[in-house]
């Protein structure tokens, strides 16, 4: 958030504008639209065969762009060959070269720009200093660990001072512990760099560590562009709410929707709810029924603000503070994070409330299990 | 059965099957090579080889400037060539491997195709077009470019390194793919993002990790042109004679089979050393890396 804040008034660091992308046999990006502000943290986040990585590559400009344009600083880069952009990329496989020692690494790119041999090296030493890398200069790729490597794949590309920074989910091949690391590591190292990152993962959790800006993409286009807070508060559609995780969708019929105040009146399984409502959501258009699993509690005095339902408890899983409740009603499945103390037993019907403020009504019918990724 | 039993088992499993190649490559490689050995310290008077251990054919070998001049011809050819064939394959190998997508193995069998008709063939194909009244000289005086047929075309040193150059080529080519194919795009990818130009990229990425490749393909064209006696013979003319013919003489027409024995083991001895030096000066050298991994 602070970070948008904070952006100047000028034009964008990045403009993407009807990106698509053809391959022989199918289209990979149908014609997307976004912006990278100067010194900002955007991910792009999505499934696996979503179109990220093609997008990351057209702008590392490993791939070529079918249609659309790519701006940088308000210059087209569509043309421009990868060596000539302001550009560094961090491999997913960190493709450190296996024939040079870390430092060698590190200095490659500064080694081609025919800057003095003791800039490259105080570079190179303040670089390999800044991801705690110093003691490891003299090895090989091969002699580091993969939380190692990753530190070097990210030296040698922020130490040529590139524009933009583009990681290829560089996280993906850590354990949990180091991943956790890292992350703090990555966002505490945009910050002191004042550089963008622009970043490709399917870790949604990753995802709203890191970012300042969130896309979610789905099959070649964007579903929805915003803060975490926003993707996870407000998911304009089922399947933003579905990928982002733990979130509840019941499918219902319109009555109606009031588009100035973003209210719609939504009739579901567990009653009729008036509450806010995405932009995207119109009559005679499916949509359904938002709200994340730690919002539902069980059943106390009911009160007018809130939807109070009955319904019958199929699985219970144990969680340390909290317990996972999985219940149905009328062949809804709802899983509520409920508090541990609370009473369930399978098979018993549990009363569940949830407030009329923490529900909303998004566009499209929920993701069937076997449609989700 | 306990571990200690299952690891004996494994190990006599291991060791059974290397029989039959152990046994083949023993009496049909070592036992004669051996025998040979022995040969080259016994002497000839005549037709009668007189079994007494001397080392007079080795010093009459290591002094005498024929021999060695053939030794150290037959070293020059087998480096010259595998180098000409590196030059040759490394463009053809770097295309197949990241350019050809569908018929990556239609080309490459092309490329074998002229092994299975034979070293004869092959040879008189190339007399046909080397030739005075060759394809190559009619064509250029066709097009008035010469007005005499252009002798040195055959029966020369020139001929001999083309043949040889043509028919190595392929030895060169396939290991250098190999290890051209294992080479992951990333490292290319990643040397362009941070500025590298196509003759930078080639030089620093990914001519040294193909150093595996190239050292293998180098070293089978070596030997196989040290040891080829036919092409500089048929192709060569004047120039033809070759230390492998010289063996091949004192085998046959001479029969001096201790001499042609002893020299037989000094140009395996030189063949051994350079291919020993050439190994490890890779394996030390930062290319090696691509071998050795991070180990030191």
């Amino acid at each position: 958030m602070t970070a948008i804040q904070q952006t100047p008034a000028s034009a964008n660091l990045l403009e993407a504008r009807g990106l698509v992308k053809d391959y022989t046999s199918f289209r990979a990006v149908h014609g997307v639209d976004f912006s990278i502000p100067h010194n900002c943290f955007v991910t792009i986040l999505g499934p696996s065969g979503c179109g990220k990585t093609t997008i990351l590559r057209m702008i590392g400009g490993f791939e070529s762009v079918t249609e659309g344009t790519i701006t940088l600083d308000g210059s087209p880069l569509m043309h421009v060959m990868p060596y000539d952009r302001p550009i560094n990329t961090v491999f997913q496989n960190y493709a450190l070269f296996p024939h040079l020692r870390v430092k060698d690494n590190v200095a490659f790119g500064l080694d081609i720009k025919k800057i003095g041999k003791s800039e490259v090296s105080r570079r190179v030493a303040a670089a390999l200093e800044s991801v705690k890398m110093t003691s490891m200069a003299g090895r090989y790729p091969a002699q580091l660990s993969g939380g190692q490597q990753q530190r070097v794949a990210l030296a040698r590309a922020f130490v040529n001072e590139p524009k933009l920074l583009l990681l290829d989910e560089p996280l993906g091949a850590l354990d949990l512990k180091m991943r956790r690391h890292m992350q703090v590591e990555l966002k505490d190292l945009q910050r002191r760099l004042a550089m963008s990152f622009l970043y490709v993962t399917h870790d949604q959790e990753e995802a709203f560590a890191l970012s300042d800006i969130i896309i979610v993409m789905n099959g070649g286009r964007i579903e929805q562009i915003g803060t975490p807070e926003e993707i996870y508060h407000s998911p304009t559609n089922t399947y933003v709410a579905d990928f982002i995780g733990g979130a509840n969708l019941l499918p219902g019929e319109l009555i109606s929707v009031d588009s100035t105040s973003a209210k719609a009146v939504l009739k579901t399984c567990i009653g009729t709810v008036e509450t806010e409502c995405s932009k995207t959501v119109s009559m005679g258009q499916p949509a359904s029924l938002c709200f994340r699993a730690e919002y539902l509690s069980s059943a106390k005095p009911a009160d007018s603000e809130s939807i109070s339902f009955n319904a019958v408890v199929s699985h219970v899983i144990f969680q340390g503070s909290t317990k996972l409740v999985e219940a149905e009603i009328n062949g809804q499945r709802i899983i509520a994070r409920l508090d541990h103390e609370t009473e369930a037993a399978v098979g018993e019907s549990i009363a569940l409330q949830v407030s009329n403020a923490k529900c909303r009504v998004v566009h499209g019918s929920p993701v069937k299990p076997e449609d989700a990724p | 059965m306990s571990s200690a039993a299952i690891e004996t088992k494994r190990k006599r499993t291991a060791f059974g099957l290397t029989i039959p190649t152990g046994l083949f490559v023993g009496t049909f490689c070592v036992l004669p090579l051996l025998v040979l050995f022995s040969y080259s310290f016994f002497q000839v008077d005549f037709v009668a080889i007189i079994r007494e251990p001397t080392l007079d054919n080795y010093n009459r070998i290591l002094h005498s400037g024929t021999y060695m001049g053939l030794i150290v011809k037959a070293l020059v050819y087998g480096i010259g060539i595998a180098f000409l064939c590196c030059v040759i394959a490394f463009p053809l190998a770097l295309f197949i491997a990241k350019r050809v997508t569908v018929y990556k193995s239609a080309l490459l069998t092309l490329l074998l195709i002229p092994l299975y008709t034979g070293d004869l063939i092959r040879i008189f194909a190339w007399r046909v077009v080397l030739g005075a009244e060759g394809v190559l000289n009619s064509l250029l005086q066709w097009m008035g470019i010469i007005h005499e047929p252009l002798w040195f075309l055959l029966f020369s040193p020139f001929a001999t390194v083309v043949v040889l150059t043509y028919n190595y080529l392929p030895f060169m080519v396939f290991p250098l793919w190999a290890s051209i194919e294992a080479l992951d795009d990333s490292y290319i990818e990643a040397a362009m993002d941070l500025g590298s130009r196509n003759l930078g990229v080639f030089f620093k990425v990914i001519l040294p990790l193909s150093g595996p490749g190239l050292v293998a393909g180098f070293l089978m064209v070596f030997v196989l042109v040290v040891g080829d006696y036919l092409t500089p013979q048929l192709i060569g003319g004047s120039s033809g004679v070759t230390v492998t013919s010289a063996i091949h003489d004192m085998f046959g027409a001479a029969f001096d089979w201790p001499t042609g024995s002893a020299l037989a083991w000094v140009l395996l001895a030189c063949m051994t050393a350079f291919v020993a030096i050439a190994l490890y000066t890779f394996y030390r050298s930062p290319w090696g890396r691509g071998i050795r991994g991070g180990r030191r």
